[in-house]
């Protein structure tokens, strides 16, 4: 039995596996979530707010793409699929992980005083720790390395996750008081162009570059090359889209902060 | 007839395991070369101020050089894989094997005569089973692949011939079928088990070895290389089951060259 999906050299099957790694991981990220919920405040309806619930969703998310038959799936067979965990894994589950998480509420830059903090939340770092990650695990020798081993895999996925959690943390919890919306903003939009170049390198190869999916046992339907140009679309796109949503969000929401403070200097004393 | 030293070492000789994935040494090659290229990065030393800046340029010295890496398919596709010296990424055969005939049905239910049909052609021999859930279509699917890419007087200069070793389930509707969907124009043929066993002990290939109860669903074991027969009429080179497109993209012109000499 595999504890963690990784690539096998068995024809792909619909027959259903256990991966009780997986299992474990997710329970582990459940039981500190609702361990840190219990923590984080004495308010009965704690349990009540909106955001906290966007941690449900994130988490359904991470676990249906690291378990069977996502996961085998993107292990061992697929480039498209395996491209659809990085997406989830390091850009859509992260923030959602992020928002439902309880933080303790400090005033802006508080909390990031320590010089390490303050180095390792740097959107600088935290943006080219992201890149650098995301490209060095689509290189074909990465991938094809780790991939065929179940540790390999799960530090692969791990990985993601944890250079997405880095990435969205400065994004979306208020470390830096200089690090306001406008460059949040700017931060997405860097994003964006950093990974066209591994979305372009995957896109726009001649031939299948990864050496995991070409040889695999074939899925009917889609030759070794139409799947990894769907994974490279499907980069460019899904992470296009993920940052649209994340800059709307984060425009409105400066365009409504902006609009109360105006009102509140606008209207008359008294 | 004695079947000739076999320059495969029993047929299975050329393939290794890379990760539990059987891999051709040359693909084992590529990787430790790639491992060598990689190598550990040593950055400047760290003084005790501005060590947050230091890191800074650390980690953008490191983005670059994975962007160079990446960008330049360093260990990737473009990596050379050759496990021989002459520039071919096939295993040499030593001796080259002749391309002594046989004759078995082609899926039109003609005679198939090996030498006297394939004679002066670049011919691409592969023994396999349309059941097989692996090596056998990757092998087709890439070989039908990589010949799309070259022009037509390319192509009419290099035959696939597909030999079934499961004669029992691959009707010659079905191999024919597969065989299209694979790729174009490809030969398949068949006979009795037994003489497609002599066929490749001829050739230095082991037999294929079915499971004791067939039902109607199971894998047979057989050799999992291509046998490049070049124009002169002999196989110089061996293509395991690891075998890439970018190795057949590189190997076919040489191949076709190699005759020609």
């Amino acid at each position: 039995m595999q504890w963690w999906c990784a690539a096998q050299n068995a024809a792909w099957s619909w027959t259903w596996r256990a991966y009780p790694g997986v299992w474990l991981f997710m329970l582990v990220i459940a039981v500190a979530w609702v361990l840190r919920l219990r923590a984080a405040g004495t308010r009965p309806d704690r349990f009540r707010e909106p955001r906290r619930w966007a941690f449900v969703p994130g988490w359904l998310l991470m676990w249906i793409v690291l378990d069977w038959p996502v996961g085998a799936l993107g292990a061992g067979y697929l480039a498209s699929v395996h491209m659809v965990q990085f997406l989830v894994l390091a850009l859509i589950a992260p923030p959602l992980l992020l928002l439902g998480w309880p933080h303790r509420s400090a005033p802006a830059g508080e909390a990031a005083r320590s010089s390490g903090v303050r180095f390792f939340t740097h959107p600088l770092t935290t943006l080219g720790v992201f890149t650098a990650v995301t490209i060095a695990t689509h290189l074909p020798v990465t991938t094809d390395r780790l991939m065929p081993s179940q540790l390999g895999a799960f530090t692969i996925d791990t990985v993601w996750l944890g250079a997405g959690l880095l990435f969205w943390y400065p994004v979306l919890i208020p470390l830096h008081a200089w690090f306001g919306p406008p460059l949040r903003i700017a931060c997405l939009f860097a994003l964006m162009v950093l990974m066209t170049a591994p979305g372009a390198m995957i896109t726009f190869s001649d031939l299948p570059i990864y050496a995991t999916y070409e040889l695999a046992p074939p899925i009917p339907g889609v030759t070794p090359l139409e799947d990894q140009r769907i994974a490279g679309i499907g980069m460019r796109l899904g992470g296009s889209m993920t940052c649209w949503i994340a800059i709307s969000i984060l425009f409105l929401r400066w365009a409504r902060d902006e609009e109360r403070l105006l009102r509140r200097e606008l209207a008359p004393p008294g | 007839m004695t079947p000739p030293a076999s320059p495969l070492g029993g047929g299975q000789g050329a393939q290794s395991t890379v990760h539990g994935r059987p891999c051709p040494d040359l693909a084992t090659a590529a990787y430790r070369a790639a491992r060598r290229q990689s190598g550990p990065v040593r950055w400047p030393g760290h003084g005790p101020s501005s060590a947050g800046r230091r890191t800074v340029g650390s980690v953008a010295r490191l983005v670059a050089l994975i962007l160079f890496h990446g960008l330049t398919g360093c260990g990737g596709a473009g990596e050379p894989s050759a496990g021989s010296t002459d520039g071919f990424r096939g295993v040499p055969l030593v001796p080259p094997i002749p391309r002594s005939d046989f004759t078995l049905t082609d899926t039109e239910g003609r005679a198939f005569h090996f030498a006297e049909e394939t004679a002066g052609r670049l011919t691409l021999l592969f023994f396999g089973y349309t059941n097989c859930p692996d090596i056998c279509p990757v092998h087709m699917a890439n070989l039908g692949q990589v010949l799309e890419r070259f022009p037509q007087d390319v192509r009419s200069r290099v035959r696939v011939v597909f030999v079934s070793t499961d004669p029992e389930r691959d009707t010659p509707a079905r191999i024919r079928a597969w065989l299209d969907a694979m790729g174009r124009g490809f030969t398949g043929l068949r006979g009795p088990l037994e003489e497609v066993n002599r066929i490749q002990a001829r050739f230095g290939l082991p037999p294929a070895a079915l499971p004791a109860e067939t039902g109607t669903a199971y894998t047979v074991g057989h050799a999992a290389q291509v046998l490049a027969f070049t124009p002169d009429d002999s196989a110089h080179y061996a293509y395991p089951f690891g075998t890439r497109q970018v190795d057949w993209l590189h190997d076919l012109p040489r191949l076709l060259a190699l005759g020609a000499r």
